[in-house]
């Protein structure tokens, strides 16, 4: 809980409005990223993401598993967030519950498509081992450790980051004519790697006064009327949307909002994947 | 505890500069402080050892007495055993060895040896000022937060009221707190003294305490704030109020004139009104950004923090045209990390010239 007084919260709104926010930012620039790759070493891939006061660890961990019936030739992926006490007192016990789920629901919308599994980030069907039979899951963690605001944005990232590191084992299946399941043998040695490329960032730009800001502080943030939350691939094209905040927009406003997070988002990934491409030579 | 490791760590693993948390043992030479900080910098090749050169420099011309003074958790503090010294904070007696349990820096005050902790919470001293923030309004007092073991306590009775004139307190007054500081503000006052319960009163009886307004607070450790005659600043070149509190609480924002009289004191009780639709000059705010992020690096690098090395600092982030935003990159880490070195270098010659 951030707690200003009026002169202060006074002063945030005048810096967003002046385009000098209190740490000297323009209202599109964001906080020193930092990105680190490997950090847990039991998963399949992890990364943590500094951005400014907020940092994130994201894990994926694979294990086979069976296809669902409706989708025998897909893979399936499950993204959670938790949002750990150190972070901020409120989040104890059991108050972290609701922003956990709100984050994990606009992560999944993003990253995940449909029910089909069509127009996931990560295809879906390169998860497959043994049609029918055998698949990978894949778990998406997300850990909250400490937060000063903008918890999706970073929380985005760190899972793009932690895809890219994500070493999936190779296996050769055997079918045996014994029984009806197939042999799997996974391999200690060699990995495949995702294509991440088509991963997005989501870019959420937090409505104050009449100006719109990416990156927002926790202080910022208690001053926002709403946000909106784009998400973004490569290819400038727009993956998911969400919006928080009770106050409404205007239609223009959000197609307004859209481009200008479109236009972010492609700084922001080459950022990110010079970032990786720093983290992963450091390893 | 990752804290407590020593320099050593980041001599043998240079690697983890780049990331990841950076290790580092100041030794200042005057006031003989140790100070361990975590900074967190992607630094590349040539910033990283500049840094390390910088702080190596900085720790060569700290003098022997205050290096020996520091010392971290199981480090041996040397006693002499006839003395039948006391043992005091943070020492423990460990097969007839006196043993440090904290790190900080060993203080002796007769037969008493203690460890003066350096990231540990504010103490308050009698007369020190301090930045506090209100936390809760309980009848005829406010609770404020002072980053002290518990809450401060301002009475109504210890405070000038707005009207100027020197009164009893009514019931009427009682009732009309929150005009004056209502929950969350921030409020500048002054350590009146200890209750028997060890409960901290504060005061405020002049015109230049009272409530902030338009600007920032910033938060550091206390002990990079040293007690000095002055903690209001007027920077009248940026028309800008700093206040050190003595807590560690920092506020930096636009200047209010202050005054005694009854009658200026009516008129800016108006004035906030009117400019309430109006923000802070462009300037200024600039300024007050400047120097924020002055205080932000000074603080991460673990040097005291004195009006002089913050302007210095905004000064020279200003005539090197660093923007404001990069102030808190690497590089002008770097920077404020040799500008620093330099300047004790100097004043060390210059006080063995004297």
């Amino acid at each position: 809980m951030v707690g200003l007084s009026e002169g202060e919260k006074h002063f945030i709104r005048g810096g967003i409005a002046q385009d000098i926010r209190t740490d000297g930012r323009k209202r599109l620039q964001f906080r020193a990223l930092s990105v680190e790759t490997g950090v847990i070493p039991q998963a399949n891939g992890s990364a943590r993401v500094r951005l400014g006061g907020t940092e994130v660890i994201a894990s994926v961990k694979a294990e086979l598993g069976k296809p669902s019936i409706l989708h025998p030739d897909k893979g399936k992926v499950n993204i959670f967030v938790d949002c750990s006490p150190t972070a901020e007192p409120t989040f104890e016990g059991r108050g972290s519950e609701e922003l956990s789920a709100e984050l994990s629901v606009a992560l999944q919308r993003c990253l995940l498509g449909g029910k089909s599994g069509a127009g996931a980030a990560i295809d879906l069907s390169s998860l497959i081992v043994v049609d029918g039979k055998v698949c990978w899951d894949l778990y998406i963690d997300g850990l909250v450790i400490s937060s000063d605001g903008n918890l999706l944005d970073a929380l985005a990232a760190a899972i793009k980051v932690a895809l890219s590191d994500t070493g999936i084992p190779k296996v050769t299946v055997s079918v045996s004519t014994a029984s009806d399941e197939p042999e799997v043998d996974v391999s200690d040695e060699e990995f495949l790697q995702f294509d991440t490329s088509s991963v997005p960032v989501i870019i959420t730009l937090t409505k104050v006064g009449r100006q719109y800001i990416v990156d927002a502080t926790s202080e910022e943030e208690s001053q926002m009327s709403s946000a909106v939350s784009v998400s973004v691939n490569r290819h400038g094209h727009v993956c998911g949307l969400t919006k928080r905040g009770g106050a409404g927009l205007d239609p223009t406003v959000i197609f307004d909002m859209i481009s200008v997070a479109k236009h972010v988002s492609q700084q922001f990934i080459t950022l990110l994947d010079s970032e990786i491409a720093a983290a992963q030579a450091e390893e | 505890m990752s804290d407590q490791q020593g320099e050593d760590q980041t001599l043998e693993r240079p690697n983890r500069l780049r990331y990841g948390r950076f290790f580092l043992l100041l030794r200042c030479p005057r006031d003989g402080v140790v100070a361990m900080r975590d900074l967190q910098l992607s630094l590349n090749q040539t910033q990283r050892v500049r840094l390390e050169a910088a702080l190596h420099e900085l720790q060569a011309l700290a003098p022997a007495a205050a290096s020996a003074a520091a010392v971290t958790v199981a480090d041996t503090i040397p006693v002499n055993q006839e003395d039948n010294i006391l043992k005091g904070h943070g020492t423990l007696d460990r097969d007839g060895e006196v043993v440090a349990t904290l790190c900080g820096v060993v203080e002796r005050v007769n037969k008493l040896v203690y460890v003066r902790t350096l990231r540990a919470r504010y103490k308050p001293e009698v007369g020190d000022i301090i930045v506090g923030r209100v936390i809760e309004i309980a009848p005829k007092r406010w609770r404020l937060e002072i980053n002290f073991g518990q809450d401060a306590v301002l009475m109504l009775s210890s405070m000038n009221l707005p009207d100027g004139i020197q009164r009893r307190r009514t019931a009427v007054d009682e009732l009309n707190m929150r005009t004056i500081f209502e929950e969350n503000d921030v409020v500048c006052a002054e350590v009146r003294g200890f209750q028997h319960d060890g409960s901290l009163h504060l005061q405020a009886r002049s015109q230049k305490y009272g409530k902030l307004e338009r600007g920032q607070l910033l938060t550091v450790p206390p002990y990079l704030v040293k007690r000095r005659k002055q903690h209001f600043h007027h920077l009248e070149q940026y028309d800008v109020d700093l206040i050190l509190g003595c807590n560690g609480f920092i506020w930096v924002g636009e200047h209010v004139v202050v005054s005694d009289s009854e009658k200026t004191s009516k008129m800016e009780d108006q004035k906030p009104r009117i400019e309430l639709e109006t923000f802070t000059p462009l300037e200024t705010r600039k300024h007050i950004c400047r120097l924020a992020n002055a205080i932000r690096v000074l603080s991460a690098l673990g040097f005291t923090l004195t009006v002089e090395l913050i302007i210095e600092t905004a000064e020279a982030s200003a005539s090197s045209n660093i923007e404001i935003n990069d102030m808190l990159g690497a590089e002008f880490y770097v920077q404020t990390a040799e500008r620093e070195a330099k300047r004790r270098a100097d004043l060390l010659k210059k006080g063995g010239a004297r």
